[in-house]
């Protein structure tokens, strides 16, 4: 069996980076995160503009969503602050990280009397634990623990062709070959494919779940009482080539391969344990899926891009790959691997995935993406309903 | 000779994908499953946009990976360009489901 470098979790979980996260459950307590963060080194900041004044579906994926960051494998130990009382309560929020075995603080700026005080106390429980992070070390153990998550981002006509092709195979080389996990999402972009998709399903429930879902998303989108052109494809998609909502949709399915569907599972959900591919119910809006993947436990993601593109995580290392001959131009800075070889070279699809196996296996090991040495990421958690 | 970059997906498939520039009056050898279709580019075609492969009268569906990926919005010709301008898709058109609540009230 093969075996990765990574950090032993007290939950039974391995984690592929060591983050200590710093997590605010409300935007009032978003600029103390942020300047915690800044002055504390080697810590993740996780803001957002949610967390207060949500009914409770929007209470429930919030709180969903940022223990999934507060207890991903990647996350050494978690801080979170709060600034009042809130819907999205601060202390059980660290309550349910310390569950979990890991190292974790609640700050409260009205309980601390003062933003700065909040502040200094946030900097007291980061830097203890970024020390004792620092102090640990990676050991071996099997691929099998690993959970690979797939996105599409800026996909054009090339994606279905060739990239999306390159990280389907990569992605069962990890559940065939070595008993993982993978999972994808984006349901509004399975319009047209859902029935060949739904058939993919291990048993009847999860069949009718999928299509059940797709429905919902189309019936969610004729409510608006526009045509969603615009919003899917995208302007950008559009200039790639793509044309309908059903065309992106045919394409970003390959990424998936052909493989059974064990379950769908709601947005922010944790991955269950077992081996094989799940799929997350989110929007095709990339920073909310991606956010929601990423709580929903997947190691590192492998972002399947067309045109390229800046998409990425703070936890989660993102993986940009892309088959399009003329995407590294548009964001060089950001492209991870680059098999447009395969579209319009002399190689084949085998060799793409090979490109990228090579690259998620060092990475997973410690090496850094492109985003991650530029120290980019997005954090946006999908709303369902009103603010009140 | 036919070309590698033009490519289709599935034989039942009425659109190819450019995967080079295309300039109009370019004639194109596609291969599409076994056969091999000829078609006279009829306007430039940028890097990832489709072409018409065979004649597509208004209303019938454009087939990518063998499936619809929506219907053409007017008479299309073989070897036109296939883009937004003359396709339509059929999910998320709640500006349909308007017009229809609106003719029922």
């Amino acid at each position: 069996m093969s075996e990765f470098l990574g950090y032993e979790r007290d939950d039974g979980s391995v984690g592929i980076r060591n983050h200590v996260a710093i997590i605010s459950t409300a935007p009032y307590a978003n600029d103390t995160v942020k300047r915690a963060a800044e002055i504390t080194e080697n810590t993740v900041p996780i803001t957002h503009p949610l967390g207060r004044c949500q009914t409770k579906p929007d209470v429930f994926q919030t709180y969903r969503t940022l223990l999934g960051y507060g207890t991903h494998p990647n996350v050494y130990g978690t801080v979170v602050v709060a600034h009042a009382g809130e819907i999205v309560d601060g202390d059980e929020l660290a309550s349910d990280v310390a569950e979990t075995g890991r190292p974790s603080a609640s700050i409260n700026i009205h309980e601390e009397k003062g933003v700065m005080n909040a502040l200094q106390a946030t900097v007291n429980a980061a830097q203890e634990m970024v020390l004792d992070a620092s102090d640990q070390r990676r050991v071996p153990a099997d691929y099998s623990n690993l959970t690979f998550g797939i996105n599409c981002a800026t996909s054009d006509t090339t994606s279905g062709l060739c990239q999306h092709k390159a990280t389907a195979k990569a992605v069962w080389r990890l559940i065939d070959d070595h008993g993982g996990r993978g999972v994808f999402a984006e349901t509004a972009e399975f319009f047209g494919g859902e029935h060949e998709l739904a058939e993919r399903a291990v048993n009847d429930d999860v069949k009718q779940e999928v299509l059940d879902r797709v429905e919902h998303w189309d019936q969610r989108l004729k409510d608006t009482g526009y045509d969603v052109r615009g919003a899917q494809p995208t302007p950008d998609n559009m200039d790639g080539g793509l044309t309908t909502i059903e065309e992106k949709s045919l394409g970003a399915l390959v990424k998936s391969g052909n493989g059974p569907i064990q379950d769908i599972v709601d947005y922010g959900a944790k991955i269950p344990g077992d081996s094989g591919m799940y799929i997350m119910d989110t929007p095709g809006h990339g920073a909310e899926s991606v956010t929601g993947i990423g709580a929903g436990g997947a190691h590192f993601m492998v972002i399947s891009t067309g045109q390229g593109h800046t998409l990425s995580n703070a936890i989660m290392p993102t993986i940009k790959i892309t088959g399009n001959p003329n995407s590294r131009e548009r964001v060089p800075e950001e492209t991870d691997v680059d098999v447009s070889e395969a579209l319009v070279g002399d190689e084949d699809y085998d060799w793409a995935a090979d490109q990228l196996w090579d690259n998620l296996t060092r990475i997973v090991d410690g090496k850094l993406t492109m985003s991650e040495a530029l120290g980019e990421s997005q954090f946006a958690i999908h709303r369902i309903g009103p603010s009140t | 000779m036919v070309e590698r970059h033009i490519q289709v997906v599935e034989p039942e498939d009425n659109v190819a994908t450019a995967l080079r520039e295309i300039e109009a009056g370019e004639t194109l050898e596609v291969a599409v499953g076994d056969s091999t279709v000829t078609v006279e580019a009829l306007a430039d075609v940028e890097f990832g946009h489709k072409i018409a492969l065979e004649e597509i009268p208004a209303g019938e569906t454009i087939v990518k990976y063998g499936k619809s990926i929506g219907n053409a919005t007017e008479d299309i010709d073989a070897g036109a360009w296939v883009h937004v301008h003359n396709v339509e898709s059929n999910y998320g058109r709640g500006d349909l489901a308007a017009d229809e609540a609106e003719a029922e009230a």
